[in-house]
């Protein structure tokens, strides 16, 4: 009975408080444990400067705001119904996925029917924005990011280059590896091979003496960091001197330490370029990141960042956190300051416009080589 | 030529499978468990190696470290796990090993940090030599020689040794030895201290290979070599060795050349079903 007592009136205590505080809570799901647990650890970090830094400003439309924060275990069946607690017990207003792909759209789904304004910070996959009005993405589509490999090949190469592909079989190399594919035949590209392997893969002695026999002027490869360091490192070691254009996912420090010597020279379509001082908050950001995190901050880390600070923005244009309000400032936002490069806007289903970076790996760094600002090639699909 | 490499690659990615798979069909053909936590063992090593020799800078003391805490681990794991439910259904042991297994990759990402750790200095693993035209780093000449010495020595062990027969004796039939003065537990032990420190170097020479040790490294070779103790017969070390080389190969190949169709690792796994409807008992397991 008295146990009873005391669990209802620990309830009443949570209810309580949950009602009185006059906070904005914003959602927010990554995979804190389980394979993909570092690259959520680097996303969380992200959104929670974004949340101090706004708070120590004042907030928005002069509350703080809070961030719920729940481990999806990079499981859609987990995304799922904490999406669904975000929404019924917790009470977001907003929600941001610090996820991949496979989470992120099974939890849009939720947000759709909800009608609460969700972004994916860093998740690639074409259908998140599809399930309806309500998600938005805070960075580009595999496909454009592929085209712009493609232009960038082209332009530094030459419009002849033999290109071997080596792409990673999920849907974030897929979609890159798509566009890439559709737009280097336009620009006279030859493609000589395209070779795919899965997301454990560490071994490519196979596919390093195949390339071999292919002799491509340039290799193109599309993977994450810890797949990419093992494949350049066998790749030069292998005897393969090619240049090496790889995929924004490559844009982690610990390729260079994976890679050692064979990340030099490497360029990354889509990378972040760490010696640049626009906007005003991304040196900052880096050095925060760097002493809450101990190591340095990745492009998910900053895709997470300004998506929450992006959230915040649509709150305080929208002079109200009403979601349907919210929804439509976000949708309507313009020329905003995200870290990886200015957001010029969102097209209709909510997919962003952004010039796309590229850096190189020089002296163990990633130095800015070029933007590319092309409409044409660049313009998010619909 | 690229033929030949990739039959010559082929067979480096088998010895790398060896050294993993025998500790675990030893396992199975001593108590008839499926040894998924073998595979945490494999990633022990690895962190082993890694953190003594970044700490250190020597290898060989980061190999020493990983021989002994693999060993000591698979006999804790067959003390602590296995020994207490030795008498229930086969499932029971193998549930508890999947949950084992789980703990171990999660513990790793609490201890080490969920990114991986790289070697500081890898001096073997940008190193190459192309005998024949075909090039391979130093490691991969290491995991070759390792493979070769440490299975030779264990089968000379199991062959002339008094341990060894009485440990093959014990894996014939049990009861048999155990009324020839064998004690089974002592065999047990054995067992898991061999399996388990082939697993741990094996998984610390994945490390060097890879230059980069992860929580989750176990969980691909996990399974690999479950295919493989399957296809070379349950039980048989031979048969498993064998399955071992055949799986590196077809691998090779089918990731140039069947790869558009297939995943690698599920080209591994479709060898597996085509040769198990020819031969249900393996390569050379016992009908």
């Amino acid at each position: 009975m008295q146990k009873k007592f005391i669990a209802a009136a620990a309830m009443a205590g949570i209810l309580f408080a949950g009602s009185a505080s006059a906070q904005i809570k914003i959602g927010f799901h990554a995979p804190q444990s389980g394979p993909a647990a570092a690259d959520g650890k680097s996303s969380t970090i992200g959104a929670e400067i974004a949340r101090d830094w706004i708070n120590e400003k004042g907030g928005v439309n002069g509350q703080k705001i809070e961030l719920v924060i729940y481990d999806d275990q990079n499981k859609p069946d987990q995304s799922v119904p904490i999406a669904n607690k975000l929404i019924g017990q917790d009470k977001v207003v907003a929600a941001v996925s610090g996820s991949y792909s496979g989470p992120t759209h099974a939890a849009a789904t939720v947000f759709q029917n909800a009608h609460i304004p969700y972004i994916s910070a860093y998740g690639v996959h074409p259908d998140i924005t599809k399930e309806g009005n309500w998600a938005f993405r805070g960075v580009q589509l595999g496909q454009p990011q592929g085209k712009g490999a493609a232009k960038f090949i082209a332009d530094k190469f030459g419009k002849t280059a033999k290109v071997a592909m080596i792409t990673m079989n999920n849907d974030f190399g897929q979609s890159i590896a798509d566009g890439f594919k559709e737009e280097a035949p336009k620009l006279g590209l030859t493609i000589v091979k395209e070779y795919t392997f899965g997301l454990g893969e560490r071994q490519f002695g196979p596919i390093v003496a195949s390339v071999k026999a292919d002799a491509p002027d340039v290799i193109y490869a599309i993977g994450y960091y810890f797949v990419g360091g093992p494949l350049v490192a066998q790749v030069r070691s292998g005897g393969l001197k090619q240049p090496i254009v790889a995929a924004q996912a490559f844009d982690s420090m610990k390729l260079m330490e994976i890679a050692k010597d064979a990340a030099e020279g490497i360029y990354i379509v889509g990378g972040m370029d760490r010696g640049r001082t626009t906007p005003a908050d991304f040196q900052p950001f880096l050095a925060e990141f760097k002493k809450r995190a101990g190591y340095d901050a990745e492009a998910v880390a900053a895709n997470c960042y300004s998506s929450v600070m992006l959230m915040a923005d649509a709150m305080k244009r929208a002079g109200s956190t009403d979601p349907a309000k919210v929804r439509e400032a976000l949708a309507a936002t313009k020329n905003f300051p995200m870290l990886t490069g200015p957001l010029g806007y969102f097209n209709s289903v909510g997919e962003l416009y952004s010039p796309l970076e590229v850096t190189q790996v020089k002296n163990g760094q990633f130095v800015g080589v070029t933007v590319i600002d092309d409409q044409s090639i660049l313009a998010p699909p619909k | 030529m690229l033929f030949v490499e990739l039959i010559v690659k082929g067979l480096v990615y088998g010895c790398m499978y060896a050294m993993m798979a025998v500790g675990l069909t030893l396992v199975y053909g001593l108590l008839r468990i499926l040894h998924i936590a073998h595979a945490g063992v494999f990633a022990l090593g690895a962190y082993m190696v890694v953190t003594v020799a970044n700490a250190t800078g020597s290898l060989a003391a980061g190999f020493l470290v990983a021989l002994v805490v693999s060993a000591l681990a698979g006999m804790a794991i067959y003390r602590l796990a296995y020994q207490p439910i030795l008498g229930h259904p086969p499932f029971v042991p193998m549930v508890v090993s999947i949950g084992l297994f789980i703990v171990m990759q999660e513990a790793f990402r609490m201890i080490f940090g969920a990114y991986g750790i790289a070697f500081d200095t890898n001096p073997w693993y940008v190193a190459t030599i192309s005998p024949g035209g075909i090039t391979f780093n130093y490691v991969e000449i290491a995991m070759v020689i390792a493979s070769v010495v440490l299975l030779l020595g264990f089968g000379l062990f199991a062959g002339l040794t008094r341990a060894g027969i009485a440990w093959r004796a014990t894996v014939t039939d049990p009861q048999m030895a155990t009324s020839f003065g064998v004690d089974p537990v002592r065999v047990r032990y054995l067992n898991f201290m061999f399996g388990s420190a082939l697993a741990g170097i094996a998984g610390g020479l994945v490390g060097l290979l890879n230059n980069y040790v992860e929580p989750t490294m176990g969980g691909l070779v996990s399974y690999k070599a479950l295919a493989i103790i399957v296809l070379g017969g349950l039980g048989s070390v031979r048969g498993t060795l064998i399955a071992s080389l055949i799986l590196g190969v077809v691998e090779s190949f089918g990731t140039i050349y069947l790869a558009d169709v297939f995943d690698r690792d599920a080209i591994g796994f479709l060898f597996l079903i085509v040769v198990l409807m020819v031969r249900p008992q393996g390569l050379l397991g016992r009908k």
